[in-house]
């Protein structure tokens, strides 16, 4: 007679070559970056996140899969759209909520804002708002591993535009002739800002379909299954690491808000989005987790701490004060301050 | 509103505050009496420019400041104060928002200096000259176009520093006597004199008139004039009106010399200088002579010199003229070469009319007759016109006096 | 003492430099093999190996990007730009990302790069390939800009700009190349936002960049000669950060300031230090601040046409004679 523990352990063998540990974090990545990304957008409606933000509900899976697969000292660059991926990287709730909140705890004390997030200590090396800008740099940083010999990685994520401009072509073929660590990953979610791309895209998988010309293999992935998002990452990082040379992969997933907060998204065709939240990553993950034998009060336990971690956090971040004027003129230097002039 | 110190004569470069009429504090009515200022031409009262109440003094009296120069400031209801302007500071003020100024060329400075080729004066040597309480006229520029260099201020400097040569007694010199400290009158005099000298070259020539005509007028209705108006008719209306007909017929005498070119007036505003005794001279302006009849002239210019004498003429009395005449008429002397007004181009001088022998030709033949005679002098410009024009003017002029119908201008 | 041309000063400057710090590395076209196409930096390759001395593809913005991604993770890169004018095409990179990730990122970003390219005119190249555009970096906070004139300079500047912790573009200049200067022997560090004054006079003070520099002292010499003007000449050699300072002093010694500038008319360097002179030494000033400067035009080609265009010694020697009284 089977129990429910022999379907839990059977479920949690090596052919989901996932262990228990991971799939828990994994789990909690993804909650962490929905439920601060929804924290993020009621703010926003309060009109306590000012400027606008890029929410990336919905693609949760693509940055919870591959932080699990990375080394604390790996680095990671991402558009204007990464709250998910800074946070997945370990930065502090607080600080992300504080830094859309422009106030002086937030990760940038508020001079960065919500398209700029960055924490260096945990290896999110920037968030960046010129489409295609970050390419390039990751490839420094890569090039600088390789270098030091330290076989840390860089993982670059942008979104499906980002294959149509010059700095991409550039940066793809650099780190194929220099054999980089970096990995470039695309998370397609089929439009780019409010245009489909296979519109504006002479291919039809727009960063699959171009990595043979540089040559690298073409990867295409489920971007909306963590696991599967998982997989591929610990496979091509490993092989990065190894010194076999740069990734590009592509993850096809749907961002179920617009494109910023201003967008209701009303370009989208009937149906669409109500097809892709049938595939939610969260809850596609949960009834996995469930199916796979975990139990449903460890879940719900998680699903409390982390709620409780954003409530404290969206107060603490409320309770910190605005940026101060005195950060105007400090740090476009190293010495601190701005001077241009004796 | 900032009160500046207004500009109260073209050349009038600074002036000394009086009396404060107010004090700090007061409620200040706009066009009331607020101070009174004495320049080297005029003493005069000042009105305030604006209601309010006077929230600061910056200028005690008996100071001497610049044009432009805030003296006070006067906190207007309704609007609010701005930062208080500093007292007199090395720069001079130029712009003076609310200025009485009455001069139109009050932005200028140094109008004087501005019309002779030497305008421009640079920042640094602004700030020299006011430090230093200097006058660019005194300076020679030898910068391009006379400009005055910086180098220029500095090297006045050293001279002033330096001891003066034998013919100027400096300090410590033993040579026993009481200095004598100038007037302001007399030492704006001074530099206008030599201002005058040194840029125009003036030539002189002189015309002998007979004045039997005018005596003749002036005979006839003389007692009645003095009953009626309280004083006698001079020589000098009768002049100021033949010079005004024949100033129209030779506009060039009517003019300011500009360096490059002429401006010819359209009317005659007729400088009469007045001796002030010790004091030096002052020259009040009958406005639009040319448009008075004899009698208005005449009443005009005693008017005039009443007020010079007596201190009391007003800022407007004393600007625009564009011809000058000097009369001497009790000093005795035969002729006099008078120095000319810039920017103006020439000046007349009457000495005095006397009796004289002067030869008569007549159709039985030459005699000698005794009659009013007087040297008219004309100093004029070279730059701006040569002898043979001046002299057809002087001829002109003579032919006026002696053969207009005075008794009919006379009314 | 050392004579070296400019381009051998160059070369010194980067291996003095890799030499004493492993972190410094270096990437440009055709800079390892080639030696660089003006040859700035021949033997290096073979001094300092390929893993250190790079060759990249004609990528400007991932020559910039690979820098800075390098600079912010441990490295000293320096990413040469073979023609200034090329500063264009990854200026996003240079504008947008580096000079304000630090900012951006509240202090967390380092970037200790440097990017040096060859500025200016003189070699009939045509328009694209002759800018003067270190005023384009300076109007951008967050870089720092030195533009050196001579040999000294050049090594001295560029091992400041190496081991300054902040991105600092060394504007060589690509007519001073084959010039030849003293260069000390040894270790050679210079100090940015340092101006240096060349040559003193009492009558004007000439303020001159890089190529510009030798037709100022040129002119003066000539001023002197026939004119008896005598002119102070400024190497302002740095403008961000800017020596003021010296500006500031040795115009006020004279009271008139003249700038010469290669770049076109407007907005460049010159025009900035002239307002602060304006505002700062107004009652300094003995007459009006004049900017002898390259037309507002794109650069000609003919060489009859292009000598004429930047500002010659004649012309700067005609403009203070004429404005000086």
């Amino acid at each position: 007679m089977t129990t429910r523990s022999t379907i839990a352990s059977e479920a949690a063998r090596p052919t989901e070559d996932i262990d228990e540990r991971t799939r828990l974090s994994l789990y909690r990545l993804l909650l962490e970056i929905r439920s601060v990304e929804k924290r993020a957008y009621d703010l926003f409606l309060q009109n306590l996140v000012k400027g606008t933000s890029h929410l990336s509900l919905g693609q949760e899976a693509v940055a919870a899969g591959f932080a699990a697969a990375m080394r604390s000292d790996d680095y990671t660059f991402c558009t204007y759209r990464g709250h998910a991926h800074t946070l997945a990287r370990g930065a502090p709730m607080v600080g992300v909520l504080g830094e859309l909140l422009g106030r002086q705890c937030g990760l940038m004390q508020g001079k960065g804002g919500s398209m700029h997030l960055t924490s260096v200590a945990h290896g999110a090396m920037g968030s960046y708002a010129i489409v295609g800008a970050h390419l390039p740099v990751a490839n420094g940083a890569a090039w600088s591993a390789q270098y030091r010999g330290t076989d840390q990685v860089s993982v670059c994520f942008f979104g499906d535009g980002t294959t149509n401009i010059g700095a991409f072509h550039e940066a793809l073929n650099l780190a194929a002739v220099w054999k980089l660590p970096v990995l470039f990953v695309c998370e397609n979610n089929l439009y780019m800002e409010y245009t489909p791309i296979g519109t504006v895209t002479a291919v039809q998988h727009p960063a699959a379909d171009r990595a043979q010309a540089y040559g690298l293999k073409p990867i295409n992935i489920d971007g909306n299954d963590a696991d599967a998002v998982y997989r591929v990452a610990r496979e091509w990082i490993g092989h990065a690491r190894a010194g076999r040379g740069p990734a590009l992969i592509e993850a096809k997933t749907y961002r179920t808000s617009g494109h910023s907060r201003a967008d209701p998204a009303k370009y989208r065709p009937p149906g669409e989005l109500e097809e892709w939240l049938a595939r939610d990553p969260l809850a596609l993950y949960r009834s996995r987790l469930i199916g796979l034998g975990f139990e449903e009060g460890t879940l719900r336990s998680i699903e409390g701490a982390v709620q409780r971690a954003v409530d404290e956090a969206t107060e603490a971040a409320k309770a910190s004060p605005p940026a101060p004027p005195a950060l105007i003129e400090k740090d476009v230097w190293a010495d601190g301050g701005s001077a241009w002039r004796n | 509103m900032n009160v500046v110190m207004p500009q109260l004569g073209e050349t009038v470069k600074e002036g000394t505050v009086t009396v404060w009429h107010k004090k700090v504090g007061d409620q200040v009515k706009e066009g009331e009496r607020l101070f009174e200022v004495t320049t080297e031409k005029v003493d005069t009262e000042i009105p305030a420019p604006a209601s309010g109440v006077l929230s600061a003094l910056l200028v005690a009296e008996g100071q001497t400041v610049q044009v432009g120069t805030t003296l006070a400031v006067i906190e207007e209801p309704g609007k609010a104060v701005g930062v208080q302007p500093s007292a007199q500071r090395n720069a001079p003020e130029f712009s003076s928002s609310g200025s009485q100024a009455v001069a139109r060329d009050s932005q200028r400075d140094s109008p004087a200096s501005d019309r002779h080729g030497a305008e421009r004066l640079s920042p640094v040597v602004r700030k020299l000259i006011a430090e230093h309480n200097l006058d660019p006229a005194e300076i020679r520029g030898s910068g391009a176009g006379g400009r005055i260099t910086r180098d220029d201020v500095l090297a006045h400097l050293e001279r002033r520093k330096a001891p003066a040569g034998p013919s100027q007694p400096g300090r410590g010199v033993a040579s026993p006597g009481e200095r004598a400290p100038l007037s302001r009158i007399r030492k704006r005099t001074a530099e206008q004199m030599a201002l005058s000298w040194r840029t125009i070259p003036h030539v002189f020539q002189a015309m002998e008139v007979d004045f039997s005509a005018v005596e003749q007028a002036r005979a006839a209705r003389g007692e009645a004039w003095n009953a009626k108006e309280g004083w006698s008719l001079t020589y000098l209306p009768f002049v100021a009106h033949a010079l005004c007909t024949a100033l129209a017929e030779f506009p060039v005498l009517n003019a300011a010399f500009e360096g490059d070119s002429l401006l010819l007036h359209s009317t005659v505003n007729l400088g009469i200088a007045v001796d002030l005794g010790r004091e030096g001279l002052i020259v009040p302006v009958v406005k639009e002579a040319n448009r008075k009849s004899l009698p208005e002239l005449a009443r005009a210019i005693r008017s005039l010199v009443e007020k010079a004498r007596s201190r009391q003429l007003a800022p407007d009395d004393v600007t625009e003229g564009t011809y000058t005449v000097s009369s001497s008429g009790n000093f005795g002397t035969f002729f006099t070469a008078p120095i000319i007004n810039p920017p103006q181009v020439a000046i007349l001088s009457i000495d005095g009319v006397t009796r004289k022998p002067i030869a008569l030709q007549e159709a039985g033949g030459e005699s000698v007759a005794i009659r009013p005679v007087a040297i008219l002098g004309q100093s004029f410009d070279h730059r701006a016109l040569d002898g043979a024009y001046s002299a057809a003017f002087l001829r002109r002029l003579k032919a006026i006096l002696e053969g207009r119908e005075w008794l009919s201008a006379l009314g | 003492m050392a004579q070296l041309t400019y381009r051998e000063a160059v070369a010194a400057g980067i291996a003095q430099e890799m030499e004493r710090d492993e972190s410094v590395v270096f990437l440009g076209e055709d800079v390892a093999d080639a030696g660089g196409v003006f040859k700035a930096t021949v033997g290096l390759l073979e001094r300092f190996g390929p893993k250190r001395v790079r060759n990249t593809p004609i990528s400007e913005q991932a020559i910039i990007g690979a820098a800075m991604g390098a600079a912010m993770t441990g490295l000293r890169p320096i990413a040469e730009i073979m023609f200034s004018d090329f500063l264009a095409v990854c200026w996003d990179m240079i504008a947008n990302e580096i000079a304000k990730a630090r900012y951006m990122s509240g202090g967390q970003i380092s970037l200790p790069l440097v990017i040096r390219t060859a500025n200016g005119a003189g070699s009939r190249f045509g328009a694209q390939h002759s800018q003067s555009v270190e005023n384009w970096a300076m109007s951008i906070p967050g870089l720092k800009v030195v533009a050196p004139s001579n040999s000294a300079d050049v090594k001295g500047l560029l091992a400041a700009a190496v081991r300054d912790p902040d991105p600092v573009i060394v504007f060589e200049h690509k007519a001073l190349y084959a010039s030849k200067g003293e260069v000390p022997e040894g270790e050679l560090v210079d100090r940015l936002g340092t101006a240096k004054v060349l040559r003193q006079g009492n009558d004007v003070t000439l303020v001159a960049l890089a190529a510009m520099v030798p037709r100022a002292l040129e002119a003066a010499e000539q001023l002197d000669r026939e004119d008896k003007i005598s002119a102070t000449v400024v190497d302002v050699r740095s403008l961000v950060p800017l020596d003021t300072k010296t500006l500031l002093a040795e115009t006020s010694k004279t009271g008139r300031l003249y700038t010469i500038e290669e770049n076109p008319r407007l907005c460049g360097w010159g025009a900035e230090l002239a307002s602060i002179v304006a505002q700062e030494c107004f009652y300094e000033l003995d007459g009006p601040i004049v900017r002898i400067t390259t037309p507002h035009v794109p650069l000609p080609a003919a060489d009859a046409l292009e000598d004429n265009t930047i500002p010659t010694v004649e012309r700067i020697v005609e403009t203070v004679r004429r404005t000086s009284g």
